[in-house]
């Protein structure tokens, strides 16, 4: 890699302070790890969003093809400020969620692709995605969008979201903001989690995130195909 | 009145099925049935179909009409019946007193829904549809909002807890793995839906005092029975399971009207009026499949239809009676819960599960010696309800 | 105060609301016309968080209320600490906005 040329290429990288860890025991007695990651770990990732292109339903595909595109972009360093964080049981990848910070303050939202349905793992990582922009990298305000009108009609009237003017990086959707006074005043109902995670299970999660064959991928979104009769 | 056999018995798993139409739900649902029974070419004289809100969900109408041109049961007489959630328990009793009166001798009852066309809010709109125009539906009020006013009531009056909820949507949940045609595959514990100081994070109120797994989950699905005369069945050479007596009672469509909102009025005279029919008690009851919509109503039913006494069955699904192992299984397909709740179907996939519990066909949720069953659809929020009683004829 | 329109039977007194053509006591068919009056207590409520297509809210209360005249009805209630058995006071305002049109209902403070 010629660094010289890349120094063009790359876009400036702001100082972005690390989210810590943290574990959720879901309705199941199963226990989330949620943590962020770093780029080294992106092609595996884009294993298990690959199968998700092809699904239409709920939006998986435009969800799927754009994370595939913006996790990529960011391992390959043309992306700016992004940060990516996972949820993974027994080291199980079951979600991802991805973000940007936009300037100092304001955070961009990106996406949140939940692998496994049923236990909120979507609404889990989505409000720790919230929780980094608002209390570690402490931004003011978060510009939110969604393909998905259910998730997103959910998020709305969960948060009390803000509609602001311009536009949403993701195709030029309507934005709407999670003030840092929406987020406190929603916290305690919606941001699970309890520090640290016990070394036990950080120490499976780190080990290897472990990624389900494609099949049991479109069975966990889709529902087990089970027979009529 | 003839006796009425339950000749044959299917359905299709409870879930979200975007690929199946109504149509074809019930149609598979009604051939499972059909070759259950081992029924062959002899013709199906009546068709009764189960289904709440076709018309709203899927833009369809008339579905009995179309369930016989997709089978070719042409020209059996085909009507649709609709009792809300109790669309398929009010199918059913018109397909018994079809044969019960003599005039027919074999009928296909079929229940059905499919839910999930519509998103979740549009879907909580249609149900709401049958509350009270003026006196309930422009205030927002839901079904969950009903059973949530009615649970503030029960609990209060009876030192009812949210554990004691808890334990029966874990039982629900845990009974639902054992059932492969149920919708919800999940184990659930104390500690993630209610103990762990996190828990209102998975479990968010919903309509308060209830939260969202005291709450059956939306469905698509079909089931269906085929009844016969005794006569039929036994040509048919099939395990002779009777309906031996059902019960239906209406009561005021608005919880306010009821003198007393705890009184399930309609539940305890159905059950009763089944009972009274079947020449049996409560306490003769093996099996039960109770409408626990909301964890709540399980409690609630069990009660008013006398299998506990006013204020103990909480105790007794904390103590354990109401598992597959225990005193009176109550809900061993995993009830509404777990199994889901395709509202039209609900009623006759109810029978059908009575029917495999009393044949011994039910797998690994098989209650032993299962000899008399009792089921209970709540139509409207407890204003138009029908109780069964099934019994296997040694 | 516009509110809603609620019926006395004139054989035996039972007051009654929604409408009924026959006495839910007493099977006569005529009656009076009564209202609300102006204190109610509140006998159950809910607080509903999963609204229907149409109310983007969460967190609405609502539940029945019984008059001094013995009628009750269920509407808002717009209180932040609702209690079973507390004291409201009756009005009328909109309580749903169906197909673009305001409707009007019964709230309680």
């Amino acid at each position: 890699m010629d660094l010289e040329l890349e120094a063009y290429l790359r876009p400036p990288e702001a100082e972005m302070a690390p989210y810590p860890a943290k574990v959720i025991t879901l309705a199941t007695g199963g226990k989330l790890v949620v943590r962020q990651v770093d780029r080294e770990v992106v092609p595996t990732l884009l294993e298990a969003i690959k199968p998700t292109i092809e699904v239409e339903r709920d939006y998986y595909d435009i969800v799927g093809v754009r994370l595939y595109g913006e996790l990529l972009g960011w391992y390959r360093h043309r992306v700016r400020d992004e940060f990516c964080i996972i949820g993974q049981i027994d080291g199980l990848l079951v979600g991802i969620v991805n973000s940007r910070m936009l300037t100092p303050l304001i955070g961009m939202s990106l996406h949140t692709l939940a692998i496994e349905r049923g236990l909120r793992i979507g609404a889990h990582l989505f409000a720790a995605k919230m929780e980094h922009h608002i209390e570690y990298l402490n931004q003011d305000e978060v510009l939110i969008t969604a393909e998905s009108p259910i998730g997103f009609r959910r998020w709305m009237i969960e948060y009390g979201l803000q509609k602001r003017d311009g536009q949403h990086e993701l195709g030029g959707a309507t934005p709407y903001a999670l003030t840092r006074e929406l987020y406190f005043a929603n916290k305690d109902r919606l941001v699970a989690g309890e520090r640290p995670v016990p070394a036990e299970l950080m120490e499976v999660a780190e080990r290897e995130i472990i990624i389900a064959s494609e099949e049991d991928i479109l069975e966990k979104i889709l529902g087990a195909k089970r027979r009529m009769l | 009145m003839r006796p009425v056999v339950v000749s044959g018995a299917g359905m299709i798993p409870f879930e979200r099925r975007d690929e199946d139409s109504l149509v074809d739900m019930l149609a598979a649902a009604s051939l499972h049935a059909m070759d259950d029974a081992r029924l062959g070419d002899r013709p199906v004289e009546a068709v009764y179909v189960g289904n709440m809100a076709s018309g709203l969900f899927n833009h369809q109408v008339s579905v009995a009409s179309s369930l016989v041109d997709r089978l070719n049961l042409l020209p059996a007489a085909a009507d649709r019946v609709e009792n809300g959630p109790a669309s398929g328990g009010s199918a059913i009793k018109n397909g018994l007193l079809a044969i019960a009166s003599g005039y027919y001798d074999v009928v296909l009852v079929a229940g059905g829904e499919k839910m999930r066309e519509v998103i979740g809010p549009r879907s909580t709109d249609i149900v709401a549809a049958m509350t009270h125009p003026e006196a309930e539906y422009i205030y927002g009020v839901t079904l969950p909002a009903m059973a949530g006013m009615f649970a503030r009531l029960y609990m209060d009056k009876y030192g009812i807890t949210r554990e004691h909820l808890a334990h029966v949507s874990i039982k629900n949940q845990q009974n639902g793995l054992l059932n492969p045609y149920a919708h919800i595959q999940m184990n659930i514990t104390m500690e993630g839906i209610l103990t762990h100081p996190q828990s209102h994070i998975n479990n968010p109120v919903v309509a308060d005092p209830l939260h969202l797994y005291d709450c059956c989950p939306v469905s698509d699905g079909a089931a269906a029975v085929l009844l016969t005369s005794l006569d039929v069945a036994q040509e048919l050479k099939v395990p002779i399971v009777e309906i031996a007596g059902f019960g239906q009672a209406t009561d005021t469509q608005t919880l306010q009207e009821r003198s007393d909102p705890t009184d399930l009025k309609a539940v305890s005279l159905a059950a009763q009026n089944a009972f009274a029919m079947a020449g049996i008690q409560p306490e003769d009851i093996n099996v039960a499949e109770l409408h626990d919509a909301f964890t709540i109503l399980e409690i609630a039913e069990s009660e008013h239809v006398g299998f506990f006494e006013k204020g103990e069955a909480a105790k007794a699904v904390k103590n354990g009676e109401t598992r597959i192992d225990g005193k009176l299984p109550i809900n061993p397909s995993g009830g509404l819960k777990a199994r889901g709740h395709p509202v039209g179907a609900t009623g006759v996939a109810q029978v059908v599960e009575l029917v495999w519990q009393l044949r011994g066909e039910a797998g690994e949720r098989q209650v032993k010696d299962a000899a008399n069953g009792f089921s209970l659809n709540f139509g409207g929020f407890g204003n138009n309800v029908l109780a069964f009683v099934l019994r296997r004829e040694a | 105060m516009k509110t809603i329109t609620a019926f006395k039977c004139t054989n035996c007194g039972h007051a009654m609301y929604p409408r009924h053509e026959r006495c839910l006591n007493c099977n006569n068919r005529e009656f009076e016309e009564i209202e609300p009056t102006e204190k109610g207590k509140l006998l159950t409520y809910t607080i509903v968080n999963e609204l229907p297509w149409g109310i983007d809210e969460r967190g609405r209360v609502i539940g029945v209320v019984e008059f001094e005249n013995g009628l009750r009805a269920l509407g808002l209630v717009e209180s932040d600490e609702p209690k079973l058995g507390m004291e409201l006071t009756t009005s009328w305002g909109v309580v749903r906005v169906i197909g673009g049109v305001k409707t009007y209902g019964l709230t309680f403070t």
